[in-house]
């Protein structure tokens, strides 16, 4: 603070009757995040992003459009949840009413109505496609610990639909990744996605992802609307719609259990 | 006369040459009978198979099913199938039709994702399409509106499970979610297509439509007919009918229009011709060459008699009758022994179970042969015929060979 005092005594010293509310205006434009962060690591990079889509907790009433080359179709669902380990999905749509999806750490389960035991998905199984989405089990219930699971490489500059954006690489040093490589173009202002690649270990890229739309809620700046497409598949896209989201909401713990799971 | 009667004697004089000779016919109309009869009983039991698992003798489908079937694309389904199920029953040359939904699913067992396919069916109507009862090793049917299923044994034994023990199956729905439900394993079944036994589930077909979120509708229906060969003038008819009630979007086809069974049964119809083929040679060759060397070992013999003033012509027509003789003597044995082996086979069956293991064929691991009175007939004058008629080339030879050269001959 004091080195801001400083400045602007400084300043006003030369400029004279300047004000000190604009001052600081200035100060503040002058001093933007992108201006700021010329210097940043891709590391900090990842972090500000992450700060942006990982909550304490939250809450989100959401749709998946989900096109396919036979058609059209609209989930429901509301989630819950909590930091990069809890998350739990409950699809509202008519033919999918009450199922779930539980992820708990590394844990993710499977709960239908009609059967009798919650279903745990391990292995490649969390690799398939949820409701027939271009979204895998995985990628539904959040990459975690993207800072140790891969290596952030900053490759350089690039627009995304007109936005300047970081071209980050992250290479996995572990082999409990659902990717391999993906390369992230995060936008140099908001600190969100703009694009997402995700490549297989032959280097053939599997699925693209967008932003399309974000809001800005509790100083942070949240992705609203994204497009998912899986390039393994043939005229196939998914819009993931966030309607309604709440978050730093109290949620308690066993919402999150797995005796919740199955009420 | 007089040389048919020496012919006779000659036969009876030396036993042993006489008896090895009708054996050789014997053996080869034995093992042609034999192989025939597999043969047909291969071919019924995959016409068989194929009719009542597959495709049926005519298939209904929804037209563009066929297009799409590698990606399971359940919409595509026949909405009506009850308005069509009472017309399929009037019919008269209908002798049996199924409903069904076939599915892949994932069965979910001790935290681990196993995968099999499923057929969605009306355990009440289906018994009469492929007599379900007759499959059930442990256990039985399911009821239609219960939550149970029969399996594979193999299947069964793969997952350590029995009757009364349950399992969950994940499937891909009809909107392409996923849904899962648990159910009751009412029975074990061995299917005759050995391949079903290490993959295949039944389930009742309402459950399956709840499972799959397809309210009341089908993806196939299979008819059999009365007469098989009937299949493409149905098929036909059934076209134009829908068509002119104004559902074109179903297509009909006979089983032989369906390309894969059509070719698959017809590459068994070249694999069987080709083994029968390699048994009537091998046979011939058995029949000339003992027919052959039998004439040949008699050569001082042929010198003898025509020394004593017996013609060429005679001499051919003396051996030709005793090769006629041997030959319906041992070509009757051999149908008698023939028969005699297949009739129990046919009801007992040949287990190809463990030569079959890992052939993906619509092809039963027990195959009951099946003896056919056309063929047996056949064989009996086929195995005459070569036999008299290759009495013709070494005695032909022998006849116009001086008698002292005949005499001197030591083959």
């Amino acid at each position: 603070m004091s080195y801001f005092k400083a400045l602007a005594y400084k300043i006003k010293q030369i400029l004279g009757g300047i004000k000190m509310k604009k001052l600081f205006i200035s100060i503040f434009i002058f001093f933007s995040p992108a201006a700021v962060l010329m210097g940043i690591t891709p590391e900090e990079i990842l972090e500000r992003m992450l700060e942006n889509q990982v909550h304490d907790t939250a809450r989100i009433e959401g749709k998946m459009i989900i096109q396919d080359r036979f058609g059209k179709k609209t989930v429901t669902f509301v989630s819950w949840s909590r930091g990069e380990d809890n998350a739990l999905i409950e699809f509202t749509s008519k033919y999918e009413a009450g199922q779930k999806i539980l992820r708990n750490e590394d844990e993710l389960y499977l709960y239908f109505p009609d059967a009798e035991e919650v279903i745990r998905l391990q292995g490649a199984a969390l690799r398939q496609s949820v409701l027939g989405s271009d979204f895998s089990y995985e990628d539904m219930t959040g990459e975690k610990d993207l800072l140790d699971s891969y290596k952030v490489t900053l490759l350089g500059s690039e627009e995304v639909d007109g936005h300047d954006c970081y071209k980050l690489q992250l290479e996995a040093v572990s082999r409990n990744v659902p990717y391999p490589r993906e390369i992230l173009w995060v936008d140099k202002e908001l600190f969100i996605y703009r694009k997402v690649h995700k490549f297989s270990l032959s280097g053939r890229l599997l699925k693209e992802m967008r932003i399309t739309r974000f809001t800005r809620q509790n100083g942070k700046v949240i992705p609203v609307e994204l497009l998912m497409e899986d390039k393994m598949k043939k005229n196939s896209s998914t819009e993931f719609i966030i309607q309604k989201i709440e978050i730093g909401i109290p949620i308690p713990e066993e919402k999150f259990s797995l005796r919740e799971l199955t009420w | 006369m007089k040389l048919a009667r020496i012919a006779l004697r000659n036969i009876r004089r030396n036993k042993r040459r006489s008896t090895l000779s009708a054996s050789a016919t014997a053996i080869a109309s034995m093992a042609i009978v034999f192989m025939f009869s597999l043969i047909s009983g291969m071919k019924e039991d995959m016409e068989k198979n194929i009719s009542s698992y597959v495709s049926g003798h005519v298939r209904i489908r929804e037209a563009q099913y066929n297009k799409y079937e590698h990606l399971n694309p359940l919409h595509l389904r026949i909405t009506d199938y009850e308005k069509i199920l009472p017309e399929l029953s009037s019919d008269q040359r209908v002798e049996a039709f199924s409903a069904r939904i076939n599915f892949p699913t994932t069965i979910y067992r001790e935290e681990e994702l196993h995968r099999a396919m499923a057929v969605g069916l009306n355990f009440t109507t289906e018994v009469s399409f492929m007599d379900l009862e007759s499959v059930i090793i442990r256990g039985r049917l399911p009821e239609n509106g219960n939550n149970e299923v029969i399996i594979g044994f193999k299947l069964a034994e793969e997952l350590g499970i029995g009757v009364d023990d349950r399992i969950t199956l994940l499937a891909t729905t009809m909107r392409k979610s996923i849904n899962a439900m648990t159910f009751k394993i009412a029975g074990i079944a061995a299917f005759p297509i050995g391949s079903y036994n290490k993959t295949h589930l039944m389930i009742p077909l309402d459950r399956v439509q709840y499972l799959l979120r397809m309210d009341k509708s089908v993806t196939e229906i299979l008819v059999k007919l009365n007469n098989p060969r009937e299949a493409a003038s149905f098929a036909e008819e059934l076209n134009r009918e829908f068509k002119t009630s104004g559902n074109t979007e179903l297509e009909v086809q006979s089983w032989k229009n369906i390309s894969i069974i059509y070719g698959f049964m017809s590459m068994a119809q070249v694999i069987y011709g080709f083994i029968a083929l390699i048994f009537f040679l091998l046979a011939s060759t058995v029949l000339i060459n003992t027919t052959m060397m039998v004439i040949f070992e008699r050569m001082r013999e042929i010198g003898t008699i025509a020394a004593m003033g017996m013609t060429g012509k005679e001499i051919v027509r003396l051996f030709f009758y005793e090769a006629v003789f041997l030959s319906i003597v041992g070509a009757f044995a051999g149908l008698i022994v023939g028969v005699g082996i297949t009739l129990p086979l046919s009801a007992y069956g040949l287990d190809f179970g463990a030569a079959m293991q890992g052939i993906d064929i619509e092809i039963s691991d027990i195959i009951y042969p099946r003896l056919n009175l056309f063929s047996t007939i056949f064989v009996f004058f086929y195995a005459v015929v070569v036999s008299s008629l290759a009495s013709l080339i070494p005695s032909t030879r022998a006849a116009k060979i001086q008698p002292v050269e005949a005499l001197r001959y030591t083959g």
